[in-house]
């Protein structure tokens, strides 16, 4: 499963689980386009973790709900690195806001960043994605795609909407041998405390206290963490994974099915 | 006994046949009428004269339901008239043919201004009231399209998508409240192999085979499907998504698709 050589993009690559895939993908000699808006300080330290991990990478600030912006950085990463293999659509805004507390401009800003954001970067990726014969879209949606959250409507009409837009990109793009799928995460630790994934805890090693901690919500012993996603995306990016597509795999720690 | 005596129904797009149909079903069941119409009622002129000869009261509003000041406005409008709304029936659907490839900004905007922020909005501000006056019912009409994708109008699919969470959500969040949210995936009726016609998916070729019946769905069926989401009966159902396609979406590469009689060909 060779990514050597292969080119990236990934949106919202200063945190979290953008940061947790690029650094999956590092590791197997892609190089990364970091994609951020605010989290400056965070995209630099993943192009430092890109770099010690025998890779490279470059720094690209850019809105995703801005077209031109999203052009310019298309462009810049295939002028650096030769091209553009892969495109992880990840950035996110969330709210945390209930039906009656959310405004308008809320709304809008969440919609035009989780979804018209995933459309625009899909849409200016496909010139260079053409070119790459076998090209890769990969969504980073939620297990809140089809499970509400209670917490943030918008947030999850939004990953409604990345559902059926991973789905017509994929037998709209197929023409040209890119695939186009859908992750779901469920709860994911990020931030300091993922660097370091905890093992899973065999079923008949789970205590009380682990139990008691959310083992009944992860039966397999713990939350999600960034590199889970990263490990998944390196499999939907590879060679390997070219009959699938329009697919969505929900990768929780069976935490839906509790 | 009319089941609607006197309850108050808002339906988003009164001018679109799915509008017309479902207001006809509530004010033969006794409803009152706001109808939310594009042309400021001149197209549904002659339906609002009939309901009215019948003993229904009606009023004709006229927004486009994209600002939350528009979407204030009319529920005040409502109020005004009738001191209350007890069923939001959301039925806008705009189709828009365009691929992902050429879709411009503008576009995709007005798409999911149409087709979703009219639900989120109306589902905010008419379900607070609902909500406030203790318990209602909101229905959204939408598609088989926020599962299939079209290949010729992503944006109607997503926006529908987007629709379907909020369904969820607001089933949730209104359900506390005592308003259920529902909605149906409307499946093939008369022209939807001109609205979806794509050079990517077969779907809606000879799409009456694809229905195990060949009998394409009709907004009378969408009507009395809305009439029975609204009413006591249906109490139970919260946050559902009904799939009502005679079958349509069940085929895997059309194995035993039947031959159109010519009696199913009109």
């Amino acid at each position: 499963m060779s990514l050597e050589g292969k080119v990236a993009l990934i949106t919202g690559a200063g945190t979290g689980i953008g940061k947790g895939i690029s650094k999956v993908l590092a590791e197997r000699g892609v190089r990364i386009g970091i994609n951020y808006n605010s989290s400056e300080d965070g995209a630099r330290d993943t192009l430092e973790q890109v770099r010690a991990l025998g890779s490279d990478g470059i720094l690209l600030k850019a809105n995703v709900a801005d077209k031109a912006q999203v052009e310019t950085m298309m462009k810049t990463l295939a002028e650096q690195f030769g091209g553009i293999d892969i495109l992880v659509n990840n950035s996110a805004a969330q709210k945390n806001l209930g039906l009656m507390d959310y405004d308008e401009a809320g709304y809008d800003l969440v919609m035009s960043v989780n979804l018209m954001g995933y459309f625009l970067c899909s849409q200016a990726s496909l010139p260079y994605l053409k070119e790459a014969k076998g090209g890769r879209i990969i969504n980073v949606s939620s297990v809140h795609g089809k499970r509400p959250t209670d917490f943030d409507v918008v947030y999850a009409m939004t990953k409604g909407g990345i559902k059926m837009l991973t789905r017509e990109c994929a037998i709209e793009f197929a023409k040209y041998g890119i695939t186009v799928n859908t992750i779901e995460p469920g709860a994911v630790q990020i931030g300091t405390k993922s660097g370091k994934p905890r093992p899973i805890v065999p079923a008949d090693k789970v205590v009380d206290e682990h139990r008691r901690r959310g083992g009944r919500k992860f039966p397999l012993g713990r939350s999600g963490i960034p590199s889970d996603i990263g490990y998944l995306v390196a499999y939907l990016a590879s060679e390997e994974s070219e009959f699938i597509s329009g697919a969505a795999i929900r990768a929780d720690g069976v935490s839906m099915l509790m | 006994m009319l089941k609607l005596k006197d309850r108050v129904a808002f339906i988003s797009d009164a001018d679109h046949p799915s509008g017309r149909a479902i207001a006809k079903k509530l004010a033969d069941e006794g409803a009152r009428l706001v109808l939310n119409s594009r042309s400021n009622g001149a197209s549904i002129a002659g339906d609002v004269a009939s309901y009215e000869k019948a003993g229904a009261e009606v009023l004709v509003t006229s927004s486009a339901l994209v600002t939350t000041e528009a979407v204030v406005s009319v529920l005040g409008e409502c109020v005004a008239k009738f001191s209350r709304v007890d069923m939001l029936i959301h039925n806008h659907n705009v189709v828009t043919k365009m691929d992902i490839e050429h879709c411009d900004e503008e576009t995709f905007k007005r798409a999911l201004d149409e087709n979703t922020k009219t639900a989120f909005l109306c589902t905010q501000i008419f379900g607070k009231q609902m909500g406030d006056i203790g318990g209602g019912q909101v229905v959204y009409v939408s598609s088989i399209h926020d599962e299939k994708p079209t290949g010729s109008a992503f944006l109607y699919s997503i926006a529908k998508g987007a629709v379907k969470m909020l369904c969820r959500e607001a089933a949730l969040d209104l359900g506390r409240r005592d308003v259920r949210v529902n909605l149906i995936e409307l499946g093939p009726v008369e022209g939807d192999n001109e609205r979806f016609a794509s050079e990517i998916s077969d779907l809606y070729l000879d799409y009456q085979t694809r229905i195990p019946s060949t009998h394409l769905g009709t907004y009378e069926d969408v009507a009395n499907l809305v009439w029975f989401l609204v009413i006591d009966e249906s109490r139970f159902l919260n946050g559902a998504d009904i799939r009502m396609d005679g079958g349509f979406t069940l085929h895997y590469m059309d194995h035993k698709m039947r031959k159109l009689t010519d009696a199913a060909r009109g």
